[in-house]
C-alpha cells in the first residue's frame, strides 16, 4: 500500500485547482477519491506522478472542469434557468445589442407612414451605434476554438444559475 | 457487460439515495465500490457522474454532510436528510413505474425463475 505524503497531497490539490475545480467541496471530494485510489492501487515504490496522471485522466472526457459544470447544471435544473447553445447565445446577444436599433428604425418607418422613408441621420446613427457591438459579436462568433478560451464551439451557456451567466464545457453535461 | 452511461444518467440520483437509505452514511469512493459490488461490476459509476450528482443532492437539501479529517485531507460523508427520505420513496416509486412501462412498451417478457 502506497503512503501519500503532505507534499503529494498539496500537489494534487493545486493541480485540481489549476484544472478548474473551483468549489472547495468538490476539490475535497476528488482529493479524497484520488488519494484512496493511489493508496489502494499503487505499489509501495510505484511511480506516483505517472499513476496520478493516469488516474486523473480517467475522471473526465475533455477537461476536469466538466465535473464542476455538470454539478452547476444539475443544481440549476430545479430552478429557473436557460441552457443555450453557442449560436443561440450569440443570437440572443445580437437581439439585445442590435435589436433596439432595428426596432427604432422600424418604429420610425411605421410612424412616418407610407413611403418607408428613414432620414439619413437615423441610418447613420443606427450604423454607428450598432456597428461596434456587431463587430465584437462577429469577431467572437468567427474566432476559432484555439484562440477563444472564453466561448469554445462545444460550450453551452447557462443563464439563471450562479453566477448569472456561465459558459460551460458540455461533454458530460446532461441535457 | 457494463451498461452505457446514457442508461444510467436518469437513475443515478435514485441509486445514490437508495444506497444512503440502506447504509446510513457513505463517502464518494465507498458509493462507487458498493454499486460495483452489488451489481457484480455491471454498473460502474464514474467520478465524473457521481460527484456532480452528490453536489446537486446536497444543494437540493436531500442529503446532509459531515466531514472527517484524515491528515491533510477531508472525507465527506453523505447521509439522507428527512426531505431526502421522502424523496427516495417518491423516486423509487417513479422508477418502478417507469420500468413497468418500459417492459410493457418494449414487450419484454419477464424471465421465468
Amino acid at each position: 500500500m502506497y503512503q501519500l505524503n503532505d507534499q503529494q497531497i498539496d500537489l494534487i490539490l493545486s493541480d485540481l485547482r489549476q484544472r478548474g475545480i473551483e468549489t472547495e467541496s468538490m476539490r475535497m471530494n476528488l482529493l479524497d477519491h484520488i488519494c484512496i485510489l493511489i493508496e489502494n492501487h499503487l505499489e509501495e515504490n510505484g511511480d506516483f506522478g505517472q499513476f496520478y496522471a493516469t488516474t486523473i485522466r480517467s475522471f473526465y472526457k475533455e477537461e476536469l472542469r466538466e465535473l464542476e459544470d455538470e454539478a452547476r447544471l444539475l443544481m440549476a435544473l430545479n430552478k429557473g434557468h436557460l441552457l443555450l447553445s453557442r449560436n443561440q447565445f450569440f443570437l440572443l446577444l445580437f437581439a439585445l445589442l442590435i435589436g433596439p436599433f432595428i426596432t427604432y428604425d422600424l418604429v420610425w418607418m411605421v410612424q412616418t407612414g407610407p413611403g418607408w422613408f428613414i432620414p439619413a441621420e437615423i441610418w447613420v446613427s443606427t450604423i454607428v451605434f450598432a456597428l461596434y457591438p456587431l463587430l465584437v459579436l462577429l469577431v467572437l462568433f468567427l474566432t476559432p476554438d484555439r484562440f477563444d478560451p472564453l466561448i469554445p464551439h462545444r460550450a453551452k451557456i447557462l443563464l439563471g444559475g450562479r453566477p448569472l451567466i456561465r459558459v460551460m464545457v458540455m461533454d458530460t453535461v446532461q441535457q | 457487460m457494463t451498461y452505457s452511461p446514457e442508461l444510467l444518467k436518469g437513475t443515478l440520483k435514485t441509486i445514490v439515495l437508495k444506497l444512503l437509505t440502506d447504509n446510513k452514511k457513505m463517502y464518494g469512493y465507498e458509493i462507487t465500490q458498493k454499486v460495483k459490488e452489488l451489481t457484480r461490476d455491471k454498473i460502474q459509476i464514474t467520478e465524473g457522474a457521481l460527484y456532480p450528482t452528490l453536489h446537486a443532492l446536497e444543494a437540493d437539501g436531500l442529503v446532509t454532510t459531515e466531514v472527517e479529517y484524515i491528515g491533510k485531507r477531508v472525507r465527506k460523508y453523505y447521509s439522507l436528510s428527512p426531505t431526502g427520505k421522502a424523496a427516495t420513496r417518491e423516486k423509487l416509486k417513479e422508477l418502478t413505474n417507469f420500468m413497468d412501462t418500459m417492459i410493457a412498451l418494449l414487450e419484454i417478457k419477464p424471465k421465468m425463475a
